[in-house]
């Protein structure tokens, strides 16, 4: 290497290291940071190559760049993810007002890249279920008055993850939203409304123990 | 000769790899930095390989093999980028 | 033989500031294509340089297997968008 490369060179090489580190850091999206990760990468290769090791670069650049790239992609897709059951009824026909509530969880969540990501059940006991076992965080759906007054449809939310619900309760101020911190599912009243309109989600919640109502915005 | 020959090649690769490049810190779209991006890279990499070939043929397997996996890795990959970029255009 | 990686690595140091500078994930992935490609391009250049076949060795598997990752970050972000538009 010394004969046609002087350590001035190789300092200069060596240096796009640290900046694409930096440049690491210093992004907020974490996707934005994992693209960023990946120049890095490249970069840290180039300089193990320069510097005369060969199997540190390749292994940079396979395992590093390619596998870790891949797998936290994979992980943050996952994870950086609000899943809101909700019944199938509803996604099949959206009424404007769950379009613009969907909208605004969006708009709730994006600053902390965060996705919303609808799941759709057959009955409210398959979203009940889904609620204690975990498999979403929250339950949407229209509360009583819906059925009683007219043509506004009320939708009442409840969260069972308690920073989810302090992110939204901040963000969203939505007349036709019910922002609901369910601490334990199990105790989570479901009703669908439409068969049974007097009797639903956002009222029983009020009433049940463990849960704590939030007056709507 | 022979010297000067492969020298001329490296420079024109590098000549096109900072003309494609420099669209990337322009205004203009996704597709068209992709355009010039393709091309540049794509030909001032092969400028730069045929150069080195030029200067040391000891070497030409390893060469040959970069050579043709660059081309095809390139062509593949720019279509895939311009597939995918696209796809959130209409969605938008 | 110096000069070529000094304007190598000028070209590198182009996409590393559109990277920085565009907040558009796409351009990123563009600045990102870019740098793969002339990285392991510069690493095949030190190998001849060298005279180190091991090292041309790993610049051209990291050539012809590193875009590969591109393509799986593509295809996911792809998704992505299309699940939540607007990242």
């Amino acid at each position: 290497m010394t004969e046609v490369m002087t350590d001035w060179d190789v300092g200069v090489i060596v240096l796009l290291l640290p900046l694409a580190a930096a440049m690491v850091v210093f992004q907020d999206n974490p996707y934005h940071a994992l693209v960023v990760r990946g120049i890095l990468g490249a970069i840290a290769a180039l300089v193990y190559a320069l510097l005369g090791a060969a199997d540190v670069a390749l292994t940079e650049a396979l395992m590093g760049t390619m596998l870790g790239t891949a797998l936290s992609v994979v992980a943050m897709r996952s994870s950086l993810v609000l899943r809101l059951g909700v019944l199938a009824t509803e996604v099949a026909a959206p009424t404007p007002e769950f379009t613009a509530l969907c909208e605004d969880l969006r708009r709730g969540i994006a600053p902390h890249h965060l996705r919303l990501e609808v799941v759709p059940y057959d009955d409210c006991a398959a979203l009940h279920r889904a609620l204690v076992e975990r498999d979403i965080h929250g339950v949407c759906t229209r509360s009583r008055a819906a059925a009683l007054h007219g043509p506004v449809c009320q939708y009442a939310t409840v969260l069972r993850v308690s920073r989810l619900y302090e992110i939204l309760r901040a963000a969203i101020a939505s007349p036709t939203m019910h922002l609901i911190y369910g601490a334990d599912p199990e105790k989570v009243v479901l009703v669908d409304p439409v068969a049974d309109p007097f009797n639903s989600t956002a009222d029983q919640a009020d009433q049940s123990e463990g849960l704590v109502p939030q007056e709507p915005h | 000769m022979l010297y000067w020959l492969s020298n001329g090649c490296i420079a024109l690769g590098l000549f096109f790899w900072f003309w494609g490049t420099f669209p990337l810190l322009g205004r203009r779209s996704v597709l068209f930095k992709l355009h010039s991006l393709s091309i540049a890279d794509t030909l001032g990499s092969l400028a730069i390989m045929v150069g080195l070939l030029i200067k040391i043929p000891r070497e030409w397997p390893l060469l040959v093999l970069a050579l043709f996996s660059l081309l095809v890795w390139n062509t593949v990959l720019g279509y895939v980028l311009a597939y995918c970029s696209s796809v959130e255009m209409d969605h938008d | 033989m110096n000069w070529i990686l000094g304007a190598m690595v000028l070209a590198t140091l182009i996409p590393m500031y559109a990277a920085c500078q565009n907040q558009d994930i796409w351009q990123k992935m563009l600045a990102f294509a870019s740098i793969a490609t002339k990285t392991s391009v510069a690493i095949i250049v030190i190998s001849v340089l060298q005279d180190d076949w091991f090292i041309g060795m790993v610049g051209s598997i990291i050539l012809s297997v590193g875009n590969a990752s591109l393509m799986l970050l593509a295809q996911v972000l792809k998704r992505l968008n299309q699940t939540n538009p607007g990242y």
